[in-house]
This record gives C-alpha cells, sequence and structure tokens, in this order.
C-alpha cells in the first residue's frame, strides 16, 4: 500500500495550531509556583530576622504543610476526574476520634495505626459508592457524609475530649527528623513522588486524566471510569488518615471539632497547585507546592506579627488567581 | 456476503419513529453514503452500530452471523469506530495516550510502554501521512483536522473494520477536505468498510460508491455508482415534501403585497466564520421562511437580530429606523421575540409551573402596586391563550414539564403572543412535535400573520418551509445562496439543491 502524502504537505500547514501557542503557556505552571514559593521563604526569612530559621518554626511549618499536603494528593486525583470530597475535615474527626478511642483502650499504636487508615479509607468508600456506583453528586454525597460523620464524632466523644494520645505519634511525625526535615514531610514527599509516577505512567493515573478531560469518551472507549473512581475516593480517605495521624502527632488532643473546616484548606492547596476545577488537568507536585505555599502565608504572618485575618485574604485572593489562570489556560484550549 | 447488514432495524424515543424497518448493507472495501435530512435517522443508526443505543426491533447480522452489540466497547471490540462530528478526544492527554487509553501497551512493570505505542503507532501515521512529531504533543493543540486525523490513526491501531465519517468535514476547511478524501481512498483500497455521511452533496458525488438515501427514518432508495447522480438523489430525498403536502398550495396563504416600509431589514449583517453578507427584509403579515441545514448559521443570524450574538458588521433596521440591539432586552423592548431551537435547554424553565413558564415575559404588567403578582390577572392570562391555542393541560398550576412536547411549544408561542411583538423569530417551531400539533402549529403560524406580525421560520424541515412560508430564503455554509418570492411545491428540488451544495451550473438553469 502505497503511503499518502505527508499531511503538513498536501494541507499545507502545521499540525499544531500556532494561535494557541503563546510565550507564557510553554512555562509549566509549577515552576512559577516554586519560584514564588522560594521568594517568599527568601522575604520572610530576611524580613523576621533569621527567625524563619529557627527549628521550631521550621519544624511547625513543614509539619503543618505535610497535614495538608498529604490529602491534597488524593483531592488532586478527585477534583482532576472533575469531582470535590468536602468530607475530609469530618474524616479528620472521625478518624482521630477512633484512634483516640483504640489508645484509650491501650491498644497497640500498630493495630491503631491500621485500624484509623482502614476507617478513613472506608469512608472514602461509602463516598464513591454513592459517586460512581449510584451516580450522584460528589458535592451533596461528600455534604452529606461531613454532616454525618461530624455528628458520628460527637456521639462517640459524648461531650469530652480524649488527651491519652501517646508520645509516639509526636515522636514520629513532629520530633525525629531527617537533619533538619522532620520525618512527617519525609514521608509526604515519598507519597507525592509515588503518586506523581503513578498519574503520568500508570495506565490507572492516566485514567484520572482522561475522564476528567471527557468523562462520555472515557466509557465510550470503555475505560474502567468506575472502578478508577473508587480508586480516587477511597486512597483520599486513607490519605485523610494520616493527615488525622499526623495532626494528633502535633497536638495531641480529639475534640468534637478537629479537623473543622480543614477540607477547604487541602482544596484552596490543590487549587493554588494548579488543578483545574474544570477537570482534566493538575498534578500532585503542584498540590505539594501548594500546600508549602499555604502554610508559608500563615507563617508569615505569624513572624511579622500581621493580623491573623490577612492570612484569610492573602489565602483567598490566591485561589481566586489560580482559578482565573486556569480558566484562562482552558479558554486559550478550547477549539471553535 | 456483506461485512455488516441491518436488517430492517426499527428505533422509536417516545412517539418519534427515529428509524423504521431500515435495512442497509456494508461492504469490505466500499464507501457507503448515507444521506438524509436532518432527523431522518442517520445519527441513530450510527449510535446502534456503535452500541451506544439498541434498536426495537430488527435484526444485526455480522459476517453472516447474527450479533447484538450491547455496549460501545463490544462495538470496539467488534471492530467497528465512528469519527463523530465533533472529535471524542480527551484534550489533556497527549496524541499518543488519545490513540492507545483504550487498550495501551503495559510493559512487565505495569507502565505505559511508551516506546512500543510509538513503534505500533508508526506506519500507521506513516500511511495517513501523518507526522509522528507531533505524538508526544497535547491533542488539544492540534488543529481540528489533525485531531480528526489522529482519530482515524486509532481506529486503525483497533484494526477496525467499519469506519464511519459522520459530517466529518463540517469542521474542516477545502484542504483538510482534500487530504481527508486521499485517507478514505486510502481505507477503501486497505478493504476497510466505510461509511460516509454528509448532506453536502458534491463530497458524496467525489467519494461515495453506493449511496442509500433516509427519510423520516425510512430507506427511500439506494443507489450504486454507476446511478450516482445529483438529480436521483435529490427527487429521492425531496420526494416526501412533495407526498407530504401535495394540495397544501391553497391554504397556504397568497403572497402579500409588500410595498412600504418593512418592519425588519438587515443589510450585510456579518459575524464571521459564522455568517457573511446577509440581506433581507421582512414586511408585516410576511411568513419568510429561512431554510438550511444545522450549522448553516441561520441561528446564529436569528440570534444576532435578538441582541444575544454580536455581529461584526452591517445594519438592522426597524421601520426604516437604524437600531442597534445589544441584548435579548432590548430586542424584546423593540418588538422582537425569538422562540429557541432547544426548547428544553433555552425555552422552558423545567421546574417551574406552565403558568410561571408562559406569563414570563409579561410579568412587570402583571403585578401590582407593591410588585405583588396580581394572581387573577395571571389566570385570565392563562385561560385565554389555553382556549386560543387549544393547549391540553391538567392546571395551570401543573408543572411544564407534565405537558407533550407540543403543548410545551404552544405555551412558549403563547409566551411570546402575551407580548406586543412586531417581529417574531421561530426557530424549528414543530422540531420533534407529532404530525397533528404540527399542523396546528403551522395553522397558529400562518393566523398571526394574518393579524399583522413580521415572521421568520428558521426549519431544516422543508415541507414545513414549504406549508407556512410566503418567501423562502436558503442559507448554506453561513451565505444566503438562494432566495424565491413565490412558493410552490415544485421548488422543492430547487431549495434543497442550494441548501446542499449543488454545483453552481445546476443553479443557474
Amino acid at each position: 500500500m502505497k503511503p499518502l502524502a505527508v499531511a503538513t504537505q498536501s494541507i499545507g500547514n502545521q499540525p499544531i495550531d500556532q494561535s494557541l501557542q503563546t510565550g507564557k503557556r510553554s512555562v509549566r505552571y509549577e515552576t512559577i509556583l516554586l519560584v514564588i514559593v522560594a521568594l517568599v521563604v527568601v522575604i520572610i526569612a530576611i524580613g523576621s530576622h533569621g527567625n524563619f530559621w529557627s527549628s521550631s518554626n521550621l519544624t511547625s511549618l513543614l509539619v503543618d504543610a505535610a497535614i495538608t499536603a498529604v490529602p491534597a494528593i488524593g483531592m488532586t486525583m478527585v477534583i482532576v476526574m472533575g469531582g470535590i470530597d468536602v468530607s475530609i475535615g469530618s474524616v479528620v474527626g472521625l478518624t482521630a476520634t477512633v484512634a483516640g478511642l483504640a489508645f484509650e483502650q491501650n491498644w497497640p499504636i500498630a493495630l491503631v495505626v491500621l485500624l484509623t487508615l482502614a476507617t478513613g479509607a472506608i469512608a472514602g468508600l461509602i463516598n464513591a459508592w454513592f459517586i460512581a456506583s449510584r451516580k450522584l453528586p460528589p458535592i451533596i454525597v461528600t455534604l452529606g457524609t461531613m454532616s454525618i460523620w461530624r455528628a458520628v464524632v460527637y456521639a462517640l466523644l459524648g461531650g469530652n475530649w480524649i488527651s491519652t494520645i501517646p508520645m509516639t505519634l509526636t515522636a514520629w511525625f513532629v520530633l525525629d527528623k531527617l537533619w533538619i526535615i522532620p520525618w512527617s514531610f519525609v514521608l509526604t514527599v515519598v507519597l507525592v513522588l509515588i503518586a506523581a509516577y503513578m498519574l503520568r505512567r500508570r495506565p490507572m493515573g492516566r485514567h484520572v486524566y482522561a475522564i476528567g478531560s471527557n468523562e462520555e469518551a472515557a466509557s465510550v472507549l470503555g475505560l474502567p471510569t468506575k472502578r478508577v473512581k473508587y480508586m480516587a475516593y477511597v486512597s483520599l480517605g486513607a490519605l485523610t488518615a494520616i493527615a488525622a495521624l499526623m495532626t494528633l502527632g502535633q497536638s495531641p488532643l480529639v475534640q468534637a471539632t478537629t479537623g473543622s473546616g480543614f477540607e477547604l484548606d487541602v482544596i484552596a492547596a490543590v487549587v493554588i497547585g494548579g488543578t483545574s476545577i474544570l477537570g482534566g488537568r493538575g498534578t500532585v507536585i503542584g498540590s505539594l507546592l501548594g500546600a508549602i505555599l499555604t502554610q508559608l502565608i500563615s507563617d508569615g504572618v505569624i513572624l511579622f506579627q500581621i493580623q491573623p485575618f490577612w492570612n484569610g485574604v492573602v489565602t483567598g485572593a490566591m485561589i481566586i488567581i489560580a482559578v482565573i489562570m486556569s480558566l484562562l489556560n482552558q479558554r486559550g484550549a478550547a477549539h471553535e | 456476503m456483506s461485512l455488516l447488514a441491518l436488517q430492517n432495524i426499527s428505533k422509536a424515543f417516545g412517539g418519534t419513529q427515529a428509524l423504521s424497518s431500515a435495512s442497509i448493507d456494508l461492504n469490505a472495501g466500499r464507501v457507503h453514503a448515507i444521506v438524509g435530512e436532518n432527523g431522518a435517522g442517520k445519527s441513530t443508526l450510527i449510535k446502534i452500530i456503535m452500541g451506544v443505543l439498541q434498536p426495537d426491533a430488527g435484526q444485526i447480522v455480522l459476517d453472516g452471523k447474527v450479533a447484538a452489540i450491547t455496549t460501545p466497547s463490544e462495538a470496539r471490540r467488534l471492530g467497528f469506530s465512528c469519527v463523530y462530528q465533533e472529535p471524542l478526544i480527551f484534550p489533556h492527554l497527549s496524541v499518543l495516550e488519545n490513540i492507545f487509553i483504550g487498550h495501551p501497551v503495559i510493559d512487565r512493570f505495569g507502565n505505559f510502554d511508551t516506546a512500543v505505542m510509538r513503534e505500533k503507532a508508526l506506519p500507521i501515521f506513516r500511511s495517513l501521512g501523518l507526522d509522528p512529531d507531533i505524538l508526544p504533543v497535547s491533542i488539544s493543540k492540534l488543529r481540528l483536522g489533525y485531531q480528526q486525523l489522529v482519530l482515524i490513526a486509532q481506529a486503525l491501531v483497533y484494526d477496525s473494520r467499519l469506519i464511519m465519517f459522520d459530517e466529518p468535514t463540517s469542521i474542516l476547511s477545502g484542504a483538510e477536505t482534500d487530504h481527508l478524501f486521499d485517507v478514505i481512498t486510502f481505507l477503501r483500497q486497505s478493504g476497510k468498510a466505510v461509511v460516509y455521511i454528509s448532506h453536502r452533496l458534491e463530497e458524496l458525488l467525489a467519494i461515495a460508491d453506493e449511496a442509500t438515501v433516509l427519510t423520516d427514518g425510512r430507506v427511500v432508495g439506494h443507489t450504486d455508482r454507476s446511478e450516482l447522480e445529483p438529480e436521483r438523489l435529490l427527487a429521492l430525498m425531496a420526494g416526501k415534501a412533495t407526498r407530504d403536502y401535495a394540495g397544501s398550495a391553497e391554504q397556504r396563504k397568497q403572497a402579500v403585497q409588500h410595498e412600504g416600509t418593512p418592519v425588519l431589514s438587515v443589510e450585510h449583517l456579518t459575524l464571521d466564520p459564522l455568517f457573511r453578507n446577509v440581506s433581507f427584509s421582512v414586511h408585516q403579515g410576511e411568513v419568510l421562511g429561512l431554510y438550511g441545514q444545522v450549522g448553516a448559521g441561520r441561528s446564529e443570524v436569528a440570534l444576532s437580530l435578538f441582541g444575544y450574538l454580536r455581529p461584526k458588521s452591517g445594519t438592522v433596521r426597524l421601520r426604516g429606523q437604524e437600531v442597534r440591539i445589544r441584548s435579548p432586552r432590548q430586542a424584546i423592548a423593540q418588538g422582537i421575540g425569538y422562540l429557541p431551537e432547544d426548547r428544553k435547554l433555552q425555552g422552558i424553565f423545567s421546574f417551574q409551573s406552565i403558568s410561571s413558564n408562559l406569563i414570563s415575559t409579561v410579568l412587570p404588567r402583571l403585578a401590582g402596586p407593591f410588585a405583588n403578582i396580581r394572581w387573577r390577572e395571571v389566570a385570565k392570562v392563562v385561560n385565554r391563550f389555553r382556549t386560543d391555542l387549544n393547549i391540553k393541560m391538567g392546571a395551570p398550576g401543573d408543572p411544564i414539564i407534565s405537558l407533550s412536547g407540543g403543548g410545551q411549544q404552544k405555551v412558549m408561542i403563547a409566551r411570546w403572543m402575551a407580548v406586543n411583538l412586531s417581529v417574531a423569530i421561530l426557530d424549528e417551531p414543530t422540531r420533534g412535535i407529532d404530525v397533528v400539533t404540527k399542523r396546528d402549529l403551522h395553522d397558529l403560524i400562518r393566523s398571526l400573520a394574518e393579524q399583522g406580525l413580521a415572521i421568520i421560520v428558521i426549519s431544516s424541515d422543508l415541507p414545513e418551509v414549504l406549508a407556512v412560508s410566503t418567501r423562502i430564503m436558503v442559507m448554506n455554509r453561513g451565505s444566503i445562496v438562494a432566495s424565491y418570492e413565490e412558493v410552490t411545491d415544485a421548488l422543492a428540488e430547487d431549495i434543497l439543491g442550494a441548501a446542499i451544495g449543488m454545483p453552481a451550473e445546476e443553479e443557474a438553469q
């Protein structure tokens, strides 16, 4: 069979639509974010007269970033697929309560960790069942489970709090360090790298992006859309349980409000990290940088002794800027 | 023996028969064109072959054996693929990933084996004349023509035996179309069965080996290459128009005297690339039929007059006065109403009652001194239209979706009748509506014109245009290509020919 003439010869133009090529977009969003993070570090380090580099500040900054970044891995997958999960703040409360109750019964720590992870995974499984199998809207499902898990936490604690958390967790996640970096942060980086590899190279990961790009095409092609959704929501649940354990290491106290509002921090980190709320694009590396950046801002607000509401203003502004940038990108990619 | 034979396939949606006992044979190494107006059942046919829809009756015979195509992935496994009008792509994935995502090559660690997939794609890319350098590029960066070629490459990677094209050229430039035809010729020579759907006649004549004509879900004709002539196809397609509405001429209002200032006149209206240089005028009491295929730019012209789109140049005059309409609100204030083509998406407020839907255009007028709605007035208005238009409903407070499509459409028209309009633009006023209500609506349109309204009816239903219009204008690819001052049934073939781009010398005669 004689091959056809090269398309560019017979069609007479470049295959790549030049109108979509602008200089700015060829710079990766993550690179821009990394530069911003570095700049903010320099500004805070100079402005705080070295207080930034103190061991206690660095530790609390990195542990805080880790706590946000670990669930952000799962949240990235969920949002890339066009979903959302607002229940994870309550899941932090639920898993922390389960862990606290088990510690009260003097269960061995390995068993408690397993139980906590399982609780988180089951919470994710329940969301996934409603969303992937019953085809209900993610925002509604997770708003529902958010209320339910918070109510369960109140019921389990019965108005008390639990403070019998062993120091082991604090040692693991906060005190023990690799040089100056707490192990919780090292663990986070390892998890992010694994997830980045899975999303980049494994079929399951590419399916996440395919579903987020065009769910109809994905199911017409026979991709396992249901299984991929289960994977994302269940791993988000388990990752949230890890964040709960880290939270207990940082402040060994379980109360009814533990974790409330946490979902917003994580979603903010993911969105600032460049994940499109419309689905289809976003990386876990970006989300990690987003988590670091948001924590840097709140750290800077403390170090500079600025009134704390500025923290909210800056984070909010960053979310809006990130969304605008992603929409501009999306529009650039849209074609008539 | 044919590769795939559809035998007596029927499929109905609600009351509409999309396909009735249609039979088509598809053979390896042949390009089979399917011709028909919008709504003739072409896409239903494709969806049945691709496993997206299941037929109500009839059987599908593959390689001489009866087969059931129950899911889209089953259809792919059997070797069927379809390149849709809008390429079904994953915009954020690379070209290579778009090709292989359905059944990727996995290395022994379970990763995507990019190198092997690339190897597999190279010969196919070469045979389609595609540059392999685009493999790692994100597909959304490619021109549409190339996206389509990538999907053809995907079909070849899947070893498809049957490749269907659904209006593939509507988004392509001339050179891209030529290349696509080269590719289709190549596919035919490689022994693939090709189905080609288009309403551009000259394309069919260029590449089809045989053609089947569908009208209202029925196969009304089949011709081979040797007898594939434009006149014959047109006669088959237009047959329905003259058959269905024979004798409608006496019902038709005689062409009105259009002297004096037209109510609406439009000059050189342009909004590239949607439409160019559109000029026309409508007088009081006229029904101007605007015929053309979907995508010819008809609705876009209407939406520009209604202030929803902003034309780039051209003038619009209302009763001789030049006007600039920047929003639907202004359009309504000037007395222009628009009945949208997609009732569900742009027309009804689905969760609201019949009366709320009906009075939505005149709400301020029905409000009392404290901005309170005067329900008695509302009831009067609703009851008036209920009897005038013979809308069959339970109670005015029932949800609008409890009505039939025809009933909903009557409410949509009543909504505009309640306002003091001078120009009404009706976009596909009877799409998806049963025959009886359709006649009702046609009568209504005629009587509204008699009452002094200037009406523009946009339709891709030729019998409808012939039945209601006092003048007809035809659009094709964004331009007005023909207009007829007097309407007779004998025009059917001419109008159809103009709308689907008959070669120019045919029109000159």
